[in-house]
């Protein structure tokens, strides 16, 4: 008789996210991950039809981890200046916290799993609708200048991502040794704001 | 796909030598069109080539005969 064994799901998960982030998907097996489980292939494949399959099914769970982390407390009605910094927050919050899944996610984020892994959660949809209605909102409140969406996204997200980066590699320019404090974060933060206000 | 609704029991697990799959070969058409396979795959990229099959009804051994009347080696995977 077999049984789920959500211990046992979640230890082929946190495996293959390794395996995925030292090795690649290249480097990247069933067979191996079986392996580094202790398990049978044959369970393996209970779970999971191949390894594109395994892949998007973890990178849904991640990705949908990462929307519900990214709205946390977050309201649209929020002032823009509010909702940007709470995004920041939660965002930081979980690069910090699951620095293996951002670097999962980052490795699938360039490839042709991402459409299928976005196609495959629901909850998407809200968020990107949750997101538009922000940013609407930031615009008739006049808290907001008109601009491209990718400009927009660069300047609004990219100063903390760059911060970010830094923070995970634990150095800067020059490899100037580097921690990202709230300080640091409010700072850049600020001068964010500065550029996106009319 | 909706694993989480698929009852483990009926999920079976066999390591072949299908190496390629394609839409007319007799395995796609035979599979495809058998009633009693609800859904079938083959991981052709694995070196066990895993033919994973879902049937409600099917047992391993009338699985393996059905693989091997195609041609192809097969044997359960435990």
């Amino acid at each position: 008789m077999r049984i789920r064994d959500i211990d046992k799901e979640n230890l082929v998960i946190e495996n293959a996210i390794d395996q995925i982030v030292r090795d690649g998907f290249q480097g990247f097996s069933m067979n191996k991950l079986a392996k580094a489980c202790s398990i049978s292939v044959a369970t393996l494949y209970i779970y999971y039809k191949d390894k594109d399959d395994l892949i998007q099914k973890i990178g849904g769970k991640i990705a949908l981890k990462f929307f519900t982390g990214t709205v946390k407390d977050f309201s649209p009605d929020m002032t823009f200046e509010e909702g940007l910094w709470r995004q920041w927050e939660n965002r930081a919050n979980f690069t910090m916290k699951y620095p293996k899944e951002v670097a999962f996610f980052e490795i699938i984020k360039h490839s042709p799993h991402s459409e299928a892994i976005l196609d495959s959660i629901k909850e998407f949809s809200d968020f990107r609708a949750i997101m538009k209605r922000f940013i609407d909102n930031g615009l008739e409140n006049k808290e907001l200048i008109p601009m491209t969406f990718e400009a927009f996204w660069s300047i609004a997200y990219g100063p903390l991502y760059t911060l970010l980066n830094f923070h995970t590699e634990g150095k800067s320019m020059g490899g100037k040794p580097f921690v990202l404090t709230i300080e640091i974060m409010r700072e850049a933060f600020e001068a964010t704001i500065k550029a996106l206000k009319p | 796909m909706k694993i989480m609704e698929t009852d483990l029991q009926k999920i079976h697990i066999f390591k072949t030598n299908i190496d390629k799959i394609y839409p007319d070969c007799s395995i796609n058409t035979t599979l495809d069109n058998h009633l009693d396979i609800q859904q079938w795959s083959v991981d052709c990229e694995d070196c066990d080539r895993v033919l994973r099959v879902v049937s409600d009804t099917l047992n391993p051994d009338g699985i393996i005969s059905l693989i091997n009347s195609l041609g192809h080696e097969c044997q359960e995977l435990l």
